[in-house]
């Protein structure tokens, strides 16, 4: 997995790259978590991810409620189909914030 | 489903009981499923309930011994329209009694892998493992 982090006033931007699996969501949170215990709202670009598994999407749902905790989001966007499907699977649809 | 679906083919490797190894498991899987002419949709909802599986090796059978030098093995075989997967570890047995995912409404991290194996497959069966195997487990889907 690689990732690509912009910022601009109070959000950040992360694209993930790659294959999101238990061997990378460590690093994945290590690049976003900071955003949200920063009290940015978090844009997430899956548009280059075509893997998730329930390890990527426990990055997901942890990444959420750790921004409500914090009084803001993460909105995740251009999500690949492929991923909509895990996330449709995991029945997060209407849980997540997906742009 | 495809023509070779309809005949006898089955292949197998092993892999390290690692984190790095889950994109190998995908990667073989994919290759088998290639030759299969599985279509896509079908292949990825089968990658991933393999790599999950996969997973519950790493994170639960060696949850103790992140750095064995043990192997897993994953067995995909076709027969008849009839895939069969199959993982042998030596790690840890696990009680099939035990292997529960979370309740899918109440929303918190982990506890999916087990659901979406159960959501992609007809059956999930652990069988008793045999010499040098401590578990067996066996996912099925018709094909």
């Amino acid at each position: 997995m690689s990732y690509k982090v912009s910022e601009e006033g109070n959000v950040a931007t992360v694209h993930l790259d790659g294959e999101i699996d238990m061997d990378v969501t460590e690093k994945a949170k290590e690049v976003i978590f900071p955003h949200i215990d920063a009290g940015k709202e978090v844009h997430l670009n899956l548009s280059n991810v075509q893997y998730m598994d329930s390890s990527g999407i426990s990055v997901l749902i942890e990444s959420h409620q750790k921004a409500l905790e914090k009084n803001t989001k993460v909105i995740i966007k251009e999500v690949s189909k492929s991923v909509l499907k895990v996330i449709m699977m995991a029945k997060l649809e209407q849980i997540l914030n997906l742009e | 489903m495809s023509e070779l679906a309809h005949t006898n083919h089955t292949e197998k490797k092993d892999f390290l009981v690692r984190s790095s190894s889950l994109k190998d498991v995908r990667s073989f899987c994919r290759e088998v499923f290639e030759k299969l002419h599985i279509d896509q949709s079908l292949k990825d909802e089968l990658v991933l309930a393999i790599a999950e599986a996969a997973q519950n090796i790493v994170k639960h059978a060696y949850k103790d011994s992140p750095d064995t030098e043990d192997k897993m093995v994953v067995q995909i075989s076709c027969k008849e329209n009839k895939l069969q997967i199959g993982f042998y570890d030596m790690g840890t047995p696990v009680d099939p009694g035990k292997v529960k995912h979370r309740e899918i409404d109440n929303v918190k991290p982990g506890g999916l892998g087990t659901f979406f194996i159960q959501q992609i497959m007809d059956a999930v069966e652990f069988k008793d493992g045999k010499k040098p195997w401590i578990n067996h487990l066996v996912l099925t889907k018709q094909l």
